[in-house]
């Protein structure tokens, strides 16, 4: 009976590349999926090709193919990636030259697009899309001048056809994260793009494997001191049959472990109503799925189904939000929460003086309540050996933002005894918001190219 | 009667979704799993986070493989790209599920 091995290459920009390679090395995968986009990820992205028209893609992609590529190439695995983000195109060009960097000859890559309706937007309002924000209802007119990007979330159609058109690497822009696995399993497969059934129950296994380590012991949190190697973490394989189910593994000889609570925890990560898990290809059903031990380190997963996909598609737009300023000093004992209030009404006082406005703003007490806020009662312990306090305030401009640190670090003079750690100028971050979406799917088509590289 | 820590019953996860933050609960067996669907309402859930969740909470059930799913809006200051907490993706929520006490029969809990 015929199996698809694909192995989760990547879970984001800045993940380890090493394990990926050892997945190409060892792994014994048919197909390399690599998902480096995070919902933030395409704002940054944009920005850069802005200001460059050779970047805004991750340039993590690059590292892992330096290592994969030659093995991949090898082994007749083919590599399946999003880290195109905002340019996919200059991505493809990047991988071209690495192709020839590393000697190798008779590649062939596609680029996938389609996602990328910045410049439609305009067009699409005039043929009566409204862009509405799904959580607020508010119109997109709110925050038009201000738009970063707008990308939608695209499924699998753009890979089956790069696959079928005989593809060593595929780079994608805003695929969702599961178009990875679908693609390459209906290119294998030969599933009928509405066999609802199938593709839901992949889906399942794909979400259970898209974030990489999180899979195979990474942030376990029944016995997190009784996984081994957690430094050599392997990333998931899964082992699909031709219904879609899978076993889930990883690659031999590497850290972690794959049982049932390590999938269970993952399955519950990040979704919403399990019932009706929404993808671009499908509406997956994991309300059933269940799951098996079935060998070391392999995990059977069934009981996944799916119904019709959604006909809108989400967009994934972004804006310039204004700016985070921040700070933090620690107050020791004696009397160290009380100090710190002290502390902390003196940048107030500072503040104010110096004008400052901000729309929000946060304080936290590092080690005491900053994960979770007022539901942990104010210290009184007077023996208390120290505590950190950090303020963060959202600002409309970045000279705002920068007050927070200016107006604290006279802390240092004119404060309360027994404070330290003022002195380290955070960077004001700038911000960016989504504006979450929906476009009907008629209005998208993906496009697929093919470059030939040496 | 006796007086426990879900965490006695179940590992969990927690993560984002823009502004609202899902935890999972997985119990670590049938007679937990039927404890924490009793006693870990909906309602029950809401009122132990207070004010770390502004909107709503709503729950929904993995039976094969022992786990409730809390979906929690509002939750994370304006979502993972605004919000001006440390714990701006939710990824220690679960935890604080973890720590929430139930009453329960002195049995149920061998």
């Amino acid at each position: 009976m015929k199996t698809v091995r694909l192995g989760a290459g990547m879970a984001f920009w800045g993940d380890r590349v090493r394990p990926a390679i050892e997945m190409a090395e060892r792994g014994n995968i048919d197909y390399l999926c690599c998902d480096h986009l995070a919902e933030l990820t395409m704002s940054i992205l944009s920005k850069q090709m802005r200001k460059n028209p050779d970047r805004g893609y991750t340039p993590d992609v690059i590292d892992l193919l330096r290592g994969a590529l030659p093995i991949c190439l090898a082994n007749g695995t083919r590599i399946i990636t999003n880290a195109g983000g905002a340019n996919p195109r200059a991505c493809a060009r990047r991988v071209a030259e690495l192709a020839t960097e590393l000697g190798l000859t008779g590649l062939t890559i596609a680029v996938v697009t389609g996602d990328d309706i910045g410049q439609d937007i305009d067009g699409l309002m005039a043929q009566g899309v409204p862009f509405r924000n799904m959580d607020t209802g508010e119109p997109l007119a709110a925050v038009r001048d201000r738009l970063t990007h707008a990308c939608v979330y695209t499924g699998c159609e753009g890979i089956v056809e790069a696959l079928g058109r005989g593809a060593d690497v595929v780079i994608c822009g805003r695929v969702t994260d599961i178009a990875l696995y679908l693609g390459p399993l209906i290119h294998e497969f030969g599933w009928a793009p509405d066999d609802w059934q199938r593709l839901g129950m992949a889906t399942a296994v794909a979400h259970s494997i898209e974030c990489g380590g999180q899979a195979t012991g990474g942030l376990f949190s029944a016995g997190w001191a009784d996984v081994p190697g957690l430094e050599t973490l392997g990333y998931p394989i899964a082992e699909f049959a031709e219904d879609g189910t899978a076993v889930i593994t990883k690659t031999p000889g590497t850290g972690g472990r794959v049982d049932v609570r390590t999938v269970s925890e993952q399955l519950v990560y990040e979704i919403l109503d399990p019932g009706s898990y929404l993808t671009a290809d499908v509406t997956a059903d994991f309300s059933n799925v269940a799951l098996e031990q079935v060998g070391p380190d392999r995990v059977r997963i069934t009981g996944a189904t799916g119904r019709p996909r959604p006909e809108t598609l989400k967009v994934n737009m972004g804006y310039q939000a204004g700016f985070i300023g921040e700070t933090q000093f620690t107050y020791t004992w004696p009397d160290a929460y009380a100090k710190a209030q002290r502390g902390l009404s003196f940048l107030r006082t500072r503040l104010a003086a110096a004008g400052f406005r901000a729309e929000a703003e946060l304080v936290e007490y590092l080690g005491w309540n900053s994960m979770w806020q007022s539901r942990m009662p104010e210290p009184t312990d007077p023996e208390l050996p120290e505590i950190v306090v950090r303020y963060a305030a959202r600002c409309a401009t970045a000279a705002e933002a920068r007050k927070v640190f200016t107006e604290c670090v006279p802390l240092y003079n004119n404060g309360p005894a027994g404070v330290a750690g003022v002195g380290t100028r955070p960077p004001v971050k700038e911000l960016f918001a989504l504006w979450p979406c929906l476009v009907p799917r008629d209005y998208i088509k993906q496009s697929t190219d093919i470059l030939e590289a040496s | 009667m006796k007086t426990i820590r879900v965490a006695e019953l179940a590992h969990g996860r927690s993560g984002d979704k823009g502004d609202s933050c899902n935890v999972g609960l997985v119990a670590y067996d049938d007679p937990s799993y039927a404890i924490l669907r009793a006693e870990v309402t909906a309602e029950r859930v809401k009122e132990h986070f207070g004010e770390l969740v502004k909107g709503t909470v709503t729950r929904y059930e993995l039976p094969n493989i022992r786990a409730l799913n809390f979906v929690l809006t509002q939750a994370l200051d304006g979502g993972g790209t605004m919000s001006l907490r440390s714990d701006h993706l939710g990824k220690v929520m679960y935890a604080w599920l973890l720590r929430m006490e139930l009453t329960v029969a002195e049995r149920s809990a061998d």
